[in-house]
Order: C-alpha cells, then sequence, then structure tokens
C-alpha cells in the first residue's frame, strides 16, 4: 500500500485505502479492467503508480492478466484526462460567457448611460474622427441624432481661436500627462451659434495601454446659462416692457464708466399723466409698450443701453455720442403718431442729459444729476432738453442737504431767533425788531425756503411766533415804550395757513404781549391767491404788513383792497444816475397814495440806505446784524438810562 | 509556450502558467495546459521531490480538515483554494458531516469557474472570486454569501498559499483581520514554503517561479509563527507537512517535505 500511497495523493484513510486495494485483489484475476478502473479513480494516478502496482503485483499474477490491469489502466486514465480536460473547458467556457455576460451587462449599462446622459458624449480617434456621439451632444450642437457626427471631424464644432490650446490639451491626455482635462469652451453649433460649454476629456487604451480614443464629455452651460439669464432678466427687467430696470441700467453705467466716454438721456414722457388719467391705465401701458419698442429700435441702431426707470421715465446710455443729433432722433422716434384703442396720441418726451462726466463720477450721481436736468426741461415747457449744469447742481445738491439736516438741527436747538432793528429813514429811529431765524450762515429767507420745502415751515413758524412774542412781552414788561414793536415775517406757507389767525392770538394770549405792538408781515402770493388771513388779522386790531412786493400791477391793484400797513421789497438800492431810480420813486409814490408805507430788506450799508431815503422808502431792515435776544436786552438796558439816553 | 490546444476556447490565454494548474499537475491532475506543464518540468528540475510535496501539502490539508471536524468545526474557509482537484475540503468535510458548509475563495477567473461548476448542485458550498490578500472583501462577500454563520467557529484554511504573499502585503496583518473576524475556537491552518528545509532547491524554485505570475516567497518556521498572532498552535505546532499528525507510520522523509505545516485555535 505504501509503494502506492508514495506514488500519487490518495484522498482516503489508510483503512480505506487498504480496503479498497484488498477488494481489488480479489477482483483482480476475473476482471482486471474494474480494478485498473478502481486505481484510477482511487486517483492512484501518479506517472509510478502503474509500475509500483506492477511490482508488487507481478510474483502472484500471469502475464495476461497485469497485461489487461495496464492497458485497462492506460484507457482509464485516458478517459480520466478527457473527463477532466472536458471540465476545465466547460469552466473556461462558462468563465468567458460570465466574462462576456458581464461585458454584456455593463456594455449595456454604458449603451444607457451614454444615450440617456444629460452630457453630450462622444468617442474619437486619435485623429478626432468622431466614432460614436450621443444624441445629447448633437442636440447641443444642433444636429438631429448622434449618428449624425459619425466620421465627422469634432475639431470643426471647436472655434478656430481654440483649436491650438485644444489639440494640446488633447494630446496631454493621450501621452498620458494627465488622466484627463476640463476647459470652459465655446463650441460652435451647425448653424453658427456659438453655445458654451464645460468640456472633460479623457482617453481610452487598448488591452496593451496604448491610447486609441478620445473620450469627450460636453456639459451644455448655456442652458444653465439661459436659467440664470431667465433668473437675471426677472430681476433686472421691468415686467411691463421688458427692458432694463433702473437697478439693472444702473449696473450698466458702473460697466461702462472706467470705458469710452458716455451720454446719459433721462426721457420723461410729457403729459403722461393726462393719458393715464383720461384713457385709462391700460391704455396708458400700451403706449408705454410703444414707446419702448420705438426707442428700443432706436438704441440697437445706435449700440445704447436701454431701461425703463420710472413710470413714464426712460433712461439711455449711448457711447461717444452727439447729443443734439440723438435728441433729435428721439424725438423723431417717438414722433411718429401713435394710435392706441382709436385714441390718437401725440407724443414727445422732455429729457434731461449728462454727457461725458468725469470718469470718477458714481452710476448713482449720474443718473441723480440726470434727473436734475430732467425737472429743469420739463420746468421749460414740453418737449425740452437740458444739459446738466455741474455749478447750479452743487448749489441744490447744498440746499437739499441743509434741507434734509433741519430737522434735526430744529430739535437740538441750532436754530435760534435773532433779532433785526427796522430802522426809520427820516428819523433814523429804530421802529421795531424784526424776528427772525438764524441757522449757520442762512438768511431767514432761505430758512424759511428750506423750511417750505420740508415741511417744517409751519411748527417752526408757530414756534418762531410763540417765542418772539413771549421774548417781547418780558421786553414790554421791563422797558415799557422803550420796547421795541415786534415784526415778524411769515413764511409762504404759513401765510396762508387756516390756523393762523388762531396760532397768533393763542400766542397773543398766552404771552400777554399786546396786540396792537405786534406787526405780521405776510407773504404777498397768499394775499394774491385770495387768501383773506391778512383781513381777519386786520380785524383782529394787528398791524400788517406784505413781504416780498415787487411792484406789480397785481399787487398793488391788492393794495387797494387789503387793509395793510406797509409793504416790503428786496430789491437793488437805486442810485439818482440809475435809470431805475425815476421808476422806483414814482412806484413808491404810488403805494405812498394808497396809504402804505414802503419797507426794504437786506439794505446793508448806509448809502444802500440814503438811496432809498431819496426814493421815498420809509424804513430799511438789515442796516445792523441780527443780535440775540440777550444782546438786544443789553442794549434796551442801555438806551433806557438816562444818561446814555438819545 | 503558446502552443494551442483545440479544445481551449478562444479567448483564454494558455501561454501563461498559473500556480493553481501547476499545483494540479503535480498532484496528477488534467487540468492543466502545456504551459503550466513547462513550468512544472521547471519547477521539478529545480526541486525533484516536488510531487511528493504536492501530495504530502494536499494531505496534510485532508488531516487538517478532519482535525477540525473532530473538533466540532463544521464551516470553513478555504482561502486561495485554487481548482478544484482530489480531495477538496467539501468533499472531505461532507463525508465527515453533510452539514459542513464551505465557502472556497479564489482570484483566478478559471479556478473559480471550475469550482462554480463542481460546486453548483452543492448548496453548502459556494466559491466567491476576491483576492485573499484583501481580507475586507472577502469576509464582506463571505457573509453576502450567508453560508457561514460568523457566530460560530470557523476553520479558516490556508494552504499552499501564504509563499504567493510578498511580505510588503503584510501577511500577518491579513491573518489578524481574518482572526479578528471569526469567533474565539476558530482555527487557522497553514501550510508554506520554507527555506528552511532543502535550502539550495527553495532558492531553485524561487528562481523559476520568479518569471512566473505566482512568484513565490518562502518564510522561515519563526515568520510563520507570526501569522498565528492570537491563536494557540496546536501540537505538534509547525513542522514539516508529514510530521503534522500523520495518520499511521509515516513513510515521507520530512527533511524533503519543502513545506511546513500548523494548525492553531483562536484564543
Amino acid at each position: 500500500m505504501h509503494a502506492l500511497t508514495s506514488t500519487a495523493y490518495i484522498p482516503l484513510s489508510h483503512a480505506e485505502i487498504k480496503q479498497a486495494l484488498l477488494d481489488s485483489l480479489r477482483e483482480l484475476p476475473g476482471s482486471p479492467e474494474s480494478v485498473a478502473n478502481r486505481l484510477v479513480s482511487l486517483h492512484a494516478t501518479g506517472p509510478d503508480s502503474l509500475r509500483a502496482t506492477i511490482e508488487v503485483l507481478s510474483p502472484a499474477f500471469e502475464l495476461p492478466v497485469l497485461a489487461r490491469l495496464s492497458s485497462a489502466y492506460a484507457q482509464a486514465m485516458r478517459l480520466d484526462a478527457f473527463d477532466q480536460q472536458e471540465q476545465i473547458k466547460v469552466a473556461i467556457v462558462r468563465a468567458k460567457q460570465r466574462v462576456e455576460r458581464t461585458l454584456q451587462v455593463s456594455q449595456a449599462r454604458f449603451q444607457e448611460v451614454f444615450d440617456s446622459a444629460a452630457l453630450g458624449i462622444v468617442i474619437t480617434d486619435l485623429t478626432g474622427r468622431c466614432v460614436e456621439a450621443n444624441d445629447t451632444l448633437a442636440e447641443i450642437v444642433g444636429l438631429g441624432s448622434g449618428a449624425d457626427l459619425t466620421d465627422r471631424d469634432l475639431r470643426d464644432f471647436y472655434h478656430p481661436d481654440d483649436l491650438a490650446a485644444l489639440g494640446a490639451s488633447y494630446r496631454k491626455v493621450s501621452e498620458g500627462h494627465v488622466d484627463r482635462f476640463r476647459d470652459q469652451r465655446k463650441l460652435i453649433r451647425a448653424d453658427g451659434e456659438p453655445v458654451w460649454v464645460h468640456l472633460v476629456v479623457s482617453v481610452l487604451r487598448d488591452a496593451d495601454g496604448r491610447p486609441t480614443h478620445h473620450v469627450t464629455m460636453v456639459d451644455d452651460m448655456s442652458e444653465l446659462h439661459l436659467l440664470q439669464r431667465s433668473l437675471d432678466h426677472q430681476l433686472l427687467h421691468d415686467s411691463l416692457t421688458g427692458l432694463s430696470n433702473r437697478q439693472h441700467f444702473i449696473s450698466q453705467v458702473e460697466r461702462q464708466l472706467d470705458g469710452k466716454p458716455i451720454t446719459l438721456y433721462h426721457l420723461g414722457l410729457d403729459a403722461f399723466s393726462v393719458v393715464n388719467n383720461g384713457l385709462g391705465h391700460e391704455t396708458g401701458d400700451k403706449l408705454l409698450k410703444i414707446v419702448a419698442n420705438r426707442l428700443g429700435e432706436l438704441a440697437a441702431e445706435k449700440k445704447a443701453v436701454l431701461a425703463r426707470i420710472g413710470g413714464d421715465e426712460f433712461a439711455l446710455m449711448t457711447v461717444s455720442d452727439n447729443v443734439t443729433s440723438t435728441i433729435e432722433e428721439i424725438q423723431a422716434a417717438l414722433g411718429e403718431p401713435t394710435f392706441v384703442d382709436d385714441h390718437g396720441i401725440a407724443l414727445s418726451v422732455s429729457i434731461g442729459v449728462v454727457d461725458r462726466p468725469p470718469a470718477f463720477a458714481t452710476a448713482g450721481e449720474l443718473m441723480r444729476c440726470a434727473n436734475a436736468a430732467l425737472r429743469q426741461a420739463k420746468a421749460r415747457g414740453k418737449r425740452q432738453w437740458a444739459l446738466h449744469d455741474p455749478h447750479d447742481d452743487a448749489r441744490r445738491r447744498g440746499k437739499y442737504a441743509l434741507a434734509a439736516s433741519m430737522p434735526g438741527a430744529w430739535e437740538h436747538g441750532e436754530i435760534e431767533i435773532v433779532y433785526a432793528p427796522v430802522h426809520d429813514l427820516e428819523s433814523q429811529e429804530v421802529l421795531g425788531a424784526v424776528a427772525r431765524l438764524h441757522w449757520d450762515d442762512l438768511s431767514h429767507n432761505d430758512t424759511m425756503a428750506l423750511a417750505d420745502s420740508t415741511g417744517l415751515s409751519l411748527p417752526i413758524g408757530r414756534w418762531l411766533l410763540q417765542e418772539a412774542c413771549a421774548q417781547a412781552a418780558r421786553w414790554a414788561a421791563e422797558f415799557g415804550d422803550g420796547a421795541p414793536t415786534l415784526h415778524i415775517a411769515l413764511g409762504a406757507l404759513q401765510s396762508r395757513d387756516e390756523d393762523l389767525v388762531a396760532d397768533v392770538k393763542r400766542a397773543l394770549d398766552e404771552t400777554g404781549f399786546p396786540p396792537e405792538r405786534l406787526r405780521i408781515a405776510l407773504d404777498i402770493s397768499s394775499v394774491l391767491a385770495g387768501d383773506d388771513n391778512a383781513l381777519v388779522l386786520h380785524d383782529s386790531g394787528i398791524v400788517t404788513a406784505l413781504d416780498g412786493f415787487r411792484g406789480g400791477h397785481d399787487e398793488l391793484a391788492v393794495l387797494t383792497e387789503v387793509p395793510v400797513r406797509s409793504v416790503i421789497t428786496r430789491a437793488p438800492a437805486p442810485s439818482p444816475d440809475s435809470p431805475l431810480y425815476q421808476a422806483m420813486r414814482a412806484l413808491i409814490e404810488t403805494v405812498h397814495s394808497l396809504g402804505v408805507r414802503f419797507g426794504v430788506d437786506e439794505v446793508h450799508t448806509l448809502e444802500d440806505a440814503e438811496h432809498w431815503r431819496r426814493a421815498g422808502a420809509d424804513g430799511v431792515i438789515g442796516l445792523m446784524p441780527a443780535l440775540g435776544a440777550a444782546e438786544v436786552t443789553e442794549l434796551l438796558k442801555a438806551a433806557s438810562r438816562p444818561p446814555g439816553a438819545s | 509556450m503558446s502552443e494551442r490546444v483545440s479544445w481551449v476556447p478562444e479567448g483564454v490565454d494558455t501561454g501563461k502558467p498559473s500556480a493553481a494548474r501547476l499545483y494540479d499537475y503535480l498532484l496528477g491532475g488534467g487540468h492543466n495546459f502545456a504551459a503550466d506543464r513547462a513550468l512544472a518540468e521547471k519547477f521539478l528540475q529545480a526541486q525533484p521531490n516536488a510531487r511528493t510535496i504536492a501530495r504530502l501539502n494536499r494531505s496534510f490539508l485532508r488531516r487538517a480538515v478532519l482535525f477540525m471536524v473532530d473538533r466540532g468545526i463544521r464551516q470553513f474557509l478555504d482561502l486561495g483554494s485554487g481548482i478544484p482537484t482530489v480531495g477538496n475540503v467539501h468533499e472531505i468535510a461532507q463525508k465527515a458531516d453533510p452539514e459542513s458548509r464551505v465557502v472556497y475563495v479564489d482570484f483566478e477567473e478559471v479556478a473559480v469557474a471550475h469550482s462554480r461548476l463542481i460546486l453548483e448542485h452543492d448548496p453548502n458550498a459556494t466559491v466567491i472570486q476576491e483576492d485573499m490578500t484583501k481580507p475586507g472583501a472577502v469576509l464582506q462577500a463571505t457573509r453576502h454569501s450567508g453560508l457561514l454563520d460568523f457566530s460560530q467557529p470557523i476553520g479558516v484554511l490556508t494552504a499552499g498559499v501564504f509563499h504567493f504573499v510578498p511580505p510588503q502585503a503584510d501577511p500577518n496583518a491579513i491573518v489578524a483581520t481574518y482572526r479578528d473576524a471569526v469567533p474565539a475556537g476558530s482555527y487557522l491552518a497553514v501550510s508554506q514554503f520554507t527555506q528552511d528545509l532543502q535550502p539550495e532547491e527553495m532558492a531553485g524554485v524561487v528562481e523559476v517561479m520568479k518569471k512566473s505570475q505566482n512568484p513565490m516567497y518562502p518564510r522561515t518556521k519563526s515568520e510563520i509563527e507570526g501569522l498565528f498572532d492570537g491563536f494557540e498552535l496546536v501540537e505538534p505546532g509547525i513542522v514539516p507537512t508529514p510530521l503534522w499528525r500523520p495518520e499511521g507510520a509515516n513513510t515521507d522523509d520530512p527533511d524533503k517535505a519543502g513545506i511546513y505545516a500548523a494548525v492553531g485555535r483562536k484564543v
């Protein structure tokens, strides 16, 4: 047994092998063939197994038996080898089928990915010829299906400027310097339109690692762009006309500021509110669309940027432009008769222009300047245009800035009441004191005008009335007849205020100031407008004056009807050699003839005062600077002392 | 080398010998190609005792499986099982207990296909195609097969496998991962070529195999001991294959066995 087991591995226990061999010995004389089969099936099939067997058996068995055993053993070995080879063949076939099935599945997966990908995918040979492309790519480049790309040169779809750079990138991939490259490029569609894409390019290699094909994945950015643009569009465009909105326009102006010189046109439709109110908002909207269309055509022609920046306002930005010819073009474009819902509507615009602003100006400033120019143009009438004047603007801007800070200033006590003496030109005596507002270095009238523009004039005016009466009451109590009469000049709004008379009465009641010592100067415009405050005040025993007298016929006419004590004017002093001298003298005579005194404000020199005196005026304001209440008190004290009294 | 056998399906490269088919040939099997046999001849020149070494190694595997069955192991993980040849683990184990379950692991396409063919009607045995040096993937696929219960002891078999694992693959760490995946009471069987026994012949074998797809890395006894970290070696420890719990009287020369064998029990 050991002789045999050392020649081959028999996967059985020794007892089992022993049993098998004993059985074989019994069978051998009758059927050497079955013994041979048993040996082979036991796997006693080593190169020396048969030799070892024959050596053990030959002394006991005849040659014919051993010959049959050997022959049958050889045959069984042959069949066993065939069986094993058949088995491994089947195994290999299965392995191969399995690989093929896996390949088929992965190929099917690939095909599915390839066909349904949102990415364009193309496989090209190393010369750039398309071997296979999917429909998505075809769609991106404007062809019907992926098959249309087969055999075409992918490079046909690259922008000519990109060819060299992309060629180098493809080579880097195929030469193995990089695994893949990504890029953002413009493809040229079949219809010549550009399309922005992300590219990812990698290489396919054969079994030996040699590069055979490129795979190019193409992500259509433009769809993203479009979506993005659509969102941006909604944010940056006017929904009615589809034009850019104000915000978008400003950003476009900003972008252009560093470049060529620009010109801004701020267009306001003339009398659009008439259309809107008279024909309805729908008609108004249609009209706006028509205007937008016409201006849009012009803008396209001039490569200008157009926006709707307000209800009936448009803005146009041109580059290196001729202002007058552009204005003519704008008016011509809008001037054609417009029919909206059977209403023939004549269109014109007023235009504010900012031409070639300095590069340091901000877009916001330019828009404001253009708007200011438009207001000027509108003030002149319809179909007008105005060029922005930087100096004028600086003045306005200063004024508006002040107006904006006025409420705070008043609240913080920065606005004071000062008292300016009124001099009698004949006696040269002080007739009284004018209570005035003083803020910074602004005159009373400027302060009042500012207050009017901010809506503060009424509360400030009441405050002025109340405070000045209280102060004058203290002076009257202290100095008796030596105390000045109180003159108060009201702003235009307060002069017209319904509550003015009540306010005045309350101030007098609360302060105890005698009404006969109060002089109220009303803005003459209120009287011209037919307001009866002057009459009521007069009836209440308060002396009134009219401020802002210019000598017009309407003003003179008013003097015949309204019982006023005096008029106050502001005008250059009429020097005797001036041609105006006689006219002024005649005017003053006329005023006097109506029983009205003639006063002049803002007379700052004795010479001017003398001119006015010779022209016949009665009193002037401004010869001495206005003083605070405490200073006036001091002066009054000094004047009341017997030694210094004059 | 490139001689084509007519029955080999197209697409299978018979020009590249494989260690699995070489082993089959040395064991007297027929599942091999000319290239395998040519390599075997060179192998035999370097180590004339190769057939005996193969037989003794295969015989050790059988005894190790039966030993484990005797110790109550009914599930086996045969790593690097190769081409099914005479005396496969599932045949041995199931002969002892038909309920024994076996998972074979090999990476070579034909070996796996062949195993599938043999096992296709055996619900208690399967083969998974994974690289045994990647224990994570092997264990995942094994669990996925549902055949082995990792809460019960498992017999992990690595017969004639680790000498194909290079030192840089860190065989100790590979074993450790398998060890950590199985419960205490599990067993590990290792047989692997050593240069301790016939250094000259071993060096020749290494040289021959260097040019094949499966270079060999013989290990010393102490290196093999390292594989059993966390295991308790069962008697007689690490010994030449014929000396490991021989069945009856031993007639083979242990000094020419070429391969050390050992079994350890996870503590």
